[in-house]
């Protein structure tokens, strides 16, 4: 029911804002927006420009590399990139998961990833362990303590985190076989 | 005796030195590995009664690496003998009093406690950087193999590097680029 009101909903509002015009393309090219401003004697113009992708030429996925064998999924959907290409990742592997972020260092929604459900999560953890162990101060807010060593208290240390703990529930405690 | 012979039977009752940087390693891990150093328990001869053990140099001290969220939650315990003696120090506090303290402890309590736990702890030395005395250095023929891999940081990497890497996420259509 509600996809045929969704249905209804769309038709309409083509009907109604439908400019005639339509570009016309037999593939789907990869744009990117941006915004560029200039002036214009006394006017400022602000434009969207659409952009080539400075990452299409160095993607890796799963199905170009040669001999790699298709994973025989037992559910009918296909896996995610990430998913397929197998990756264990670290978060300290900061080339990969730098690519994921913002240039302010923020993770970016699933929408735009594009990931699935449990490696959006996984990578929004990574993202979060390598900020706090500073290993990417280059991409943080400017009020951002850029040194790691002119923060506060513990922080200005050095900590490394543990990948195994992304999924678990409880965090176990470290065991201390010294303690009396 | 060969001089093949000689050189083994020198270098088996030796002390020879080690060192073993800390930078971005975790104390706790990396004092169960100095242990059998400083006990000589990575030699064919070791038994308790022999003393067998060899000397290790810690530097880069300050640069250790603590678990998640542990250096706001390990406390070291100290108490004076005093009715309300009990201080109880958080790993981060000592740290900043002490930069040699939380690895020298480790080893120590990653030691059994007997009589000879003390003068095993006199052949470790620890420096909080890499200022390392000259008659110290001198000796070391031995480096120690680090445990964890020291990470790099980003702005570390140089921009053509980070530009040409391997991407696996690329920006969708009508992404604004910021």
């Amino acid at each position: 029911m509600a996809g045929l009101v969704r249905a209804g909903f769309s038709f309409a509002k083509t009907a109604i804002f439908s400019t005639g015009v339509r570009s016309i393309a037999t593939s789907k090219p990869l744009h990117l927006k941006e915004i560029r401003e200039r002036v214009e004697g006394s006017t400022k113009i602000i434009d969207a420009v659409n952009v080539p992708s400075p990452r299409t030429e160095l993607l890796i996925r799963a199905e170009n590399l040669p001999n790699q064998v298709p994973a025989a999924s037992t559910s009918e959907k296909p896996p995610c990139y990430m998913c397929a290409l197998g990756l264990d990742v670290k978060h300290t592997d900061v080339l990969i998961v730098s690519q994921f972020v913002r240039s302010d260092g923020c993770m970016l929604p699933r929408k735009i990833t594009g990931l699935c459900r449990r490696q959006q999560k996984k990578m929004g953890k990574l993202v979060t362990m390598a900020q706090k162990a500073g290993l990417m101060i280059n991409l943080t807010p400017d009020y951002c303590k850029k040194d790691p060593k002119k923060r506060r208290d513990y922080k200005k240390f050095n900590t490394y985190f543990d990948e195994r703990t992304i999924f678990m529930k409880r965090i176990p405690k470290p065991v201390d076989r010294f303690k009396r | 005796m060969s001089a093949a012979k000689r050189v083994q039977q020198w270098a088996t009752f030796a002390r020879s030195w080690h060192i073993f940087d800390c930078k971005w390693q975790d104390p706790y891990e990396s004092a169960n590995i100095i242990k059998k150093y400083l006990m000589g328990l990575h030699k064919p001869i070791y038994h308790p009664m022999n003393d067998c053990g060899d000397v290790v140099v810690c530097i880069n001290s300050r640069d250790i690496a603590l678990r998640g969220d542990e250096w706001r939650k390990r406390a070291y315990f100290h108490h004076t003998g005093y009715p309300g003696g009990a201080s109880w120090t958080l790993a981060w506090e000592l740290h900043n009093k002490d930069p040699t303290m939380i690895i020298k402890k480790a080893v120590y309590r990653a030691m059994k406690g007997n009589l000879q736990r003390r003068h095993t702890m006199q052949r470790l030395f620890i420096y909080p950087g890499e200022n390392v005395p000259e008659d110290v250095l001198q000796n070391v023929t031995n480096q120690i193999r680090q445990i964890r891999l020291v990470p790099t940081r980003l702005d570390q990497i140089p921009e053509e590097v980070t530009k040409t890497y391997p991407k696996v996420m690329d920006y969708p259509e009508d992404y604004v680029l910021k």
